[in-house]
């Protein structure tokens, strides 16, 4: 699959490549969400904080991540 | 279906489970058996050699796949203007190189039972096939191997990955693998 095929593929008319992309990116997002939400705990940052910077509840944010850090 | 392994084959299923909980993973894939198999000290980290691969060589690629999880899809994130490397790029350098690949490892919650995934419990079945096809009288780690090998399974890609490095090939593999088990 070329990058040209490919552009404009989240907003884009195909559903195989929109969903792809869609996944993609939500994958990349998980993984920076966890590494954002590790560093912030290690600065010292509440779950409450952690969670109102996402806009999730406390809950949702622990029961996510708090088993990994 | 554990009655019919052999007592070493048995072995090898409870590391894969202890692999499983050491890297704190939500579920014993193919590739934690397959380093449960290649650390082991039975005939399949044996036929492992003979086919010209390094037990030890294998056990890290399949550790280090566990704990990277998934490969990110570079080209459908670049088709909406992410460029990956330049993520990974500040990634690295924020969070330490290669944060963002263990970010992607699944991890499930400590002291929880750790289930078989379908492509593990297929390659067991797999397994006591390859035991029968074989005439053996019970399962063993090469058999367990085997059924590793002929699954469409993370293990099996790992596998292949190194038997590509290694310039050897499946064929080859199955071979070995059947000789060490039939000379244990």
């Amino acid at each position: 699959m070329t990058e040209k095929t490919l552009v404009g593929a989240a907003a884009g008319d195909d559903p195989t490549e929109g969903l792809r992309a869609v996944r993609a990116l939500r994958d990349l997002a998980d993984r920076l969400e966890t590494l954002q939400v590790e560093r912030a705990r290690g600065l010292g940052w509440s779950w409450q904080e952690v969670a109102d910077a996402l806009g999730v509840s406390k809950q949702a944010v622990h029961k996510k991540h708090g088993r990994r850090i | 279906m554990f009655e019919s392994f052999t007592k070493e084959a048995r072995g090898a299923v409870v590391d894969a489970q202890q692999v499983a909980t050491g890297l704190r993973s939500a579920t014993i894939d193919t590739r934690h058996l397959l380093v449960a198999l290649a650390e082991g000290e039975g005939p399949a980290a044996s036929g492992l050699g003979a086919a010209g691969l390094d037990p030890a060589d294998v056990a890290g690629r399949a550790r280090t796949a566990i704990s990277e999880g998934e490969a990110l899809d570079a080209d459908a994130l670049a088709a909406v203007g992410v460029d990956l490397d330049e993520v990974r790029r500040r990634t690295d350098e924020v969070f330490g190189t290669g944060a963002l690949d263990r970010a992607g490892a699944k991890h499930g919650r400590r002291g929880r039972h750790v289930p078989f995934t379908d492509d593990a419990k297929k390659a067991l079945e797999l397994a006591l096939r390859e035991a029968i096809r074989l005439k053996a009288k019970g399962i063993d780690s090469t058999h367990l191997l085997l059924g590793v090998v002929r699954a469409d399974c993370p293990g099996g890609r790992v596998l292949e990955a190194a038997l590509h490095d290694a310039g050897g090939d499946l064929p080859a593999l199955r071979t070995a693998v059947e000789r060490a088990g039939r000379a244990a």
